[in-house]
């Protein structure tokens, strides 16, 4: 073996090179959110600017193809990088505490998972400094994204990036699924599991089916655009429909996702601020799981009008009106669960309400589009923005919104202030449907998605000025939430270990938690195990004293940051190879290396740090 | 009773979706989909309506039990929650309701789906319309001289009453063709060719059409016009394009146009009846009668086209060079012709009208 000088693995590191080498779910569960909020104010800025951008008719504040870069990296971000990861942020810190684990069945492939998706991230993002950011749209279609019609780089940037960023997602699908089937306590059994467990359960499976779809899709463009394949490429016959099939096949258990995490989220708060069990639990679980099934056959209604025929038509129409039933089952659970409750209005459950309301109406104009005849005059235009901000927006990130305040005690041990959430909140309602709300009249107005400009005679400036101003109100509100995280951070109220008076289990253990959560594994004996028979809070038993020094937990290791850097600098380099062809081969060559060598150093390291100790000893 | 002030709400409900159709028909917006003026986009009006109407009742049921249940249940000192876990009977109560509304809507889906595929009628206008990054190009099969194709862009005419049937593919990526007023959209995607829904114009008027379908840098000004018109008109316009232009009397302002435009634009850009046979831009033949230029995006008037030659990427924004189809994009001229020679290329073209 030859001798390398390398750092020594950390066995307790402290500041940024602790949170480097972690492999501790609820840390890299907060890497997540912190990322996450990053790039949710990227993406907000880029909104911002095309809001600007459309408030006037026949603006030139931008050009078009700043404007399509915007529009392309707002939707991929939002979605790749501020909502995905923030429903990460919460299965990473949640899952092993809510099933009673100690942590995930693969630390160290958790981290690589975050790596990935960081790297990938910035990868895509580098590309506005070599200026020539991603536009053609998040859904790039063909043949629009072959060379010959995008010349510049910004698709290569996007392909390379969303690939990267697929195979840690993909990893966390694998070990999410295990993790779930195979870490929990004894006495929790599947249907005691909270219901964002399950959900996790359930998009951890979408993301297995899923994401090998786009990881073929972005391979096909990938060969085409680097290597002069045809696969989507019209001047040698393709048929661009190919590209549209695989981008859905995914792209809507994709939008599924998105929402069932906030679902999951919203599902377990309810019980908590109404005191009364979640109404009808197992529908609630049945219901997601067949969302997500069904999510599998309806991914031609995003292509009603691309020209399918009639009998392809109206079996997707009915199986997208199909999703509704389940849909409005949990809706009416939850508003049973409200029935007979003694309903407190804290910030989370304010967010759920708000989640509950506006997913409804994102719902009821989703199945406007399955009425086909109705979907031609509305596809493509800005009613469609509405209505999938109503589900990503006034759904998604409502939820996960009421779960940052929800959980964020039990993160980082401090509340986060009620007034300033309560701000927080109404000015984001208001917000939210003063931008949204009046884009379902430019949709009906006729005007098209994805135009940067628009002239005065068409009749749609007033409607655009009023969307403008609501998204700076939505703005503010979010600068309020960044004050209050900030604030709160340091200066909150101590939380306690359930400052809810809520029934699951991470409620149980100290906030934040201790690195290995659970002292004694807990044994689980209801779906609520913090309740008693009444909805009253109990305290947990007194456990017996364990030594901390006792407990096994894997060490950390900087080996997944490794292996993920070698992936994302192997795909950087077909760019370098775009640019010179030797240079490029020998960055891939030494990526791979390096690639190929950290793997075999990870799967070879001992699980803590003591025991490579002692076997150095040993021989 | 009961059922009598249901059906009084239902009213309401129904009375406020009208005023909110009234309200956005209001909007001088001439790409509304809420006045449709044909009989395609009658139905689909009348699906919208019917939709909306539902979806209203639904949400605003479900949004006032929301406040109610918040309101009658919220924390009340002494009154504790009721511990209930569920309730088979009510939860399959709200499957079945919203299967039934769904029948509702997805049964006159079904039919309305298969009344967009019916062939078109025997004595129906065939025309065809072919996507460019950032054009239409429109061709009517057999209208031409000689039984030929009768070539015009961007402004496609009609006949009031008479069915049309449009069939649609593309020169490059994929586009969408929507007038909001007369049909719902379609997309123009190369090598997979699709027929828009037929449909019958049934009101005089021009009518705004724009591409729908994300096609790159200048997708916002892809857009175009219906001229819907009596039938005698169509047919006088027919004609018009089937006859070679008057010539140009000698040394007039005009005839030096005529010459820049065949010395400078002839071989992209064709006038029937003269040497200008180019194919790769727009049939600019008797342009002096379309109401806009650009694909529907400024009105043409003298200045704008004089505007258009000098240089085009002030107006739209167009790459230069050779376009992904391997067509070249219109030239800039104001390097090359001056400006008295773009003014009578100007008037060249907007001379051939259609009387």
């Amino acid at each position: 073996m030859v001798s390398i000088a390398l750092p020594k693995r950390p066995v307790s590191p402290t500041g940024v090179w602790g949170w480097i080498t972690t492999v501790d779910h609820k840390r890299i569960g907060v890497l997540y959110g912190v990322s996450a909020l990053v790039f949710f104010v990227l993406a907000g800025i880029e909104a911002l600017v095309m809001r600007m951008q459309l408030a006037e008719a026949d603006s030139d504040l931008i050009s078009t193809d700043a404007y399509n870069a915007l529009f392309t990296m707002h939707g991929t971000t939002m979605i790749f990088m501020v909502i995905m990861p923030l429903g990460a942020a919460f299965f990473n810190f949640l899952i092993p505490l809510m099933i009673g684990a100690r942590d995930v069945a693969f630390p160290r492939l958790n981290a690589f998972s975050y790596w990935l998706f960081i790297f990938g991230a910035i990868l895509m993002n580098i590309s506005f400094f070599n200026s020539s950011a991603p536009d053609a749209g998040w859904f790039a279609y063909a043949p629009l994204t072959s060379n010959a019609f995008s010349g510049s780089s910004g698709v290569d940037y996007w392909i390379l990036g969303l690939q990267v960023l697929g195979i840690g997602t993909l990893s966390a699908g694998f070990n999410f699924v295990i993790t779930i089937l195979n870490l929990r306590a004894p006495g929790m059994t599947l249907m005691r599991m909270p219901i964002f467990a399950w959900m996790t359960l359930i998009i951890s499976f979408l993301i297995i089916f899923a994401f090998p779809v786009i990881t073929v899709a972005i391979t096909l463009l990938l060969f085409d655009r680097f290597f002069g394949t045809n696969f989507y490429s019209t001047a040698a016959g393709a048929d661009p429909l190919l590209w549209q099939h695989l981008f859905w096949v995914f792209g809507h258990p994709e939008v599924y996702i998105l929402i069932l995490p906030a679902m999951g989220i919203i599902s377990d708060i309810l019980p908590t601020f109404t005191r009364k069990p979640l109404f009808g639990y197992t529908t609630i679980v049945l219901a997601g799981a067949v969302i997500a099934f069904l999510g599998f056959g309806v991914w031609a209604h995003h292509m009603f009008t691309v020209g399918l025929g009639g009998w392809a038509i109206s079996a997707f129409a009915v199986s997208t009106m199909g999703i509704a039933v389940p849909t409005g089952v949990k809706i009416f659970n939850w508003l049973a669960t409200l029935y007979g409750g003694s309903i407190t209005f804290k910030t989370p459950m304010l967010f759920t309400i708000g989640f509950i309301s506006m997913f409804l109406l994102g719902g009821l104009s989703g199945v406007m589009h399955a009425i086909v005849p109705v979907d031609t005059q509305q596809s493509d235009t800005y009613f469609i923005v509405a209505h999938f901000h109503y589900v990503l927006f006034g759904g998604s990130v409502f939820g996960l919104t009421a779960g940052l305040y929800y959980w964020f005690p039990k993160i980082t041990g401090r509340m986060m202030s009620e007034t300033l959430g309560k701000v927080h909140f109404w000015l984001m309602l208001i917000g939210f449907n003063l931008t949204f709300f009046p884009m379902h009249f430019l949709g009906v107005l006729g005007m098209p998605r994805r135009i940067y400009t628009y002239s005065g005679d068409q009749g749609w400036e007033g409607i655009n000025q009023l969307v403008s101003a609501g998204s700076f109100v939505v703005a503010l509100a979010v600068l309020i939430m960044l004050l209050n995280i900030l604030r709160s951070m340091r200066a909150g109220q101590p939380a306690g270990q359930n400052p809810w008076g809520a029934p699951t289990l991470e409620w149980s253990i100290p906030s934040p938690p201790p690195h290995y959560n659970f002292a004694v594994v807990p044994t689980v004996r209801s779906l609520y195990p913090l309740w008693n028979e009444d909805g009253e809070t109990v305290n947990p038993p007194d456990l017996p004293y364990v030594d901390e020094s006792s407990i096994h937990m894997p060490s950390p290791s900087y080996w997944p940051l490794v292996v993920a850097a070698a992936i994302t600098i192997a795909a950087g380099a077909l760019l370098i190879w775009q640019w010179h062809s030797w240079t490029g081969y020998l960055v891939i060559s030494l990526s791979g290396f390096l690639g190929i060598y950290s793997i075999y150093r990870w799967v070879f390291e001992p699980i803590t740090a003591t025991e490579s100790i002692e076997a150095g000893v040993h021989h | 009773m009961a059922l009598h002030r249901r059906l009084g709400r239902l009213k309401l409900i129904t009375i406020a979706s009208m005023v909110l159709a009234v309200l956005v028909a209001g909007c001088d917006a001439p790409q509304t989909t809420f006045d449709p003026s044909s009989d395609a986009t009658d139905k689909i009006h009348t699906l919208y309506i019917l939709v909306i109407v539902v979806s209203g009742l639904i949400g605003t049921a479900v949004l006032i039990a929301l406040a109610y249940l918040l309101y009658r249940f919220r924390a009340r000192p002494g009154v504790p929650a009721k511990q209930i876990h569920g309730n088979n009977t009510l939860e399959i109560i709200w499957t079945i309701l919203p299967i039934l509304a769904l029948v509702m809507v997805g049964v006159p889906t079904v039919f309305a789906i298969a009344g967009a595929q019916r062939a078109p009628s025997e004595d129906a206008l065939h025309i065809n319309v072919i996507g460019h990054q950032w054009w239409f190009e429109v061709e009517y099969p057999g209208l031409g001289p000689d039984g030929e194709s009768l070539m015009t862009a961007n402004e496609i005419h009609v006949p009031i009453g008479r069915e049309v049937a449009i069939h649609l593919t593309s020169n490059d990526v994929i586009h969408s063709f929507w007038v909001p007023r007369l049909i719902g959209k379609t997309d123009m995607v190369p090598n997979h060719p699709n027929d828009l829904e037929v449909f019958t114009p049934k009101e005089i008027g021009v009518f705004y059409g724009q591409c729908a379908e994300f096609c790159g840098s200048a997708h916002a000004m892809m857009r175009f016009r219906v001229i819907v018109e009596p039938t005698a008109k169509f047919e006088n316009w027919v004609e018009a394009l089937q006859t070679a232009p008057e010539p140009s009397d000698e040394g007039t302002f005009i005839a030096s146009g005529q010459d820049v435009f065949m010395g400078n634009c002839s071989s992209c850009h064709k006038i029937y009846g003269t040497a200008a046979q180019g194919i790769i831009g727009p049939d600019l033949t008797r342009f002096g009668s379309r109401l806009t230029l650009g694909a529907g995006i400024l009105d043409n008037t003298s200045e704008n086209a004089e505007a258009w030659i000098r240089n085009v990427r002030d107006l739209k924004p167009i790459p230069e060079g050779i376009l992904g189809s391997g067509r070249p994009a219109m030239p800039t001229f104001n390097e090359v012709l001056s400006d008295a020679e773009i003014a009578a290329v100007s008037a060249y073209i907007r001379s051939q009208t259609v009387e």
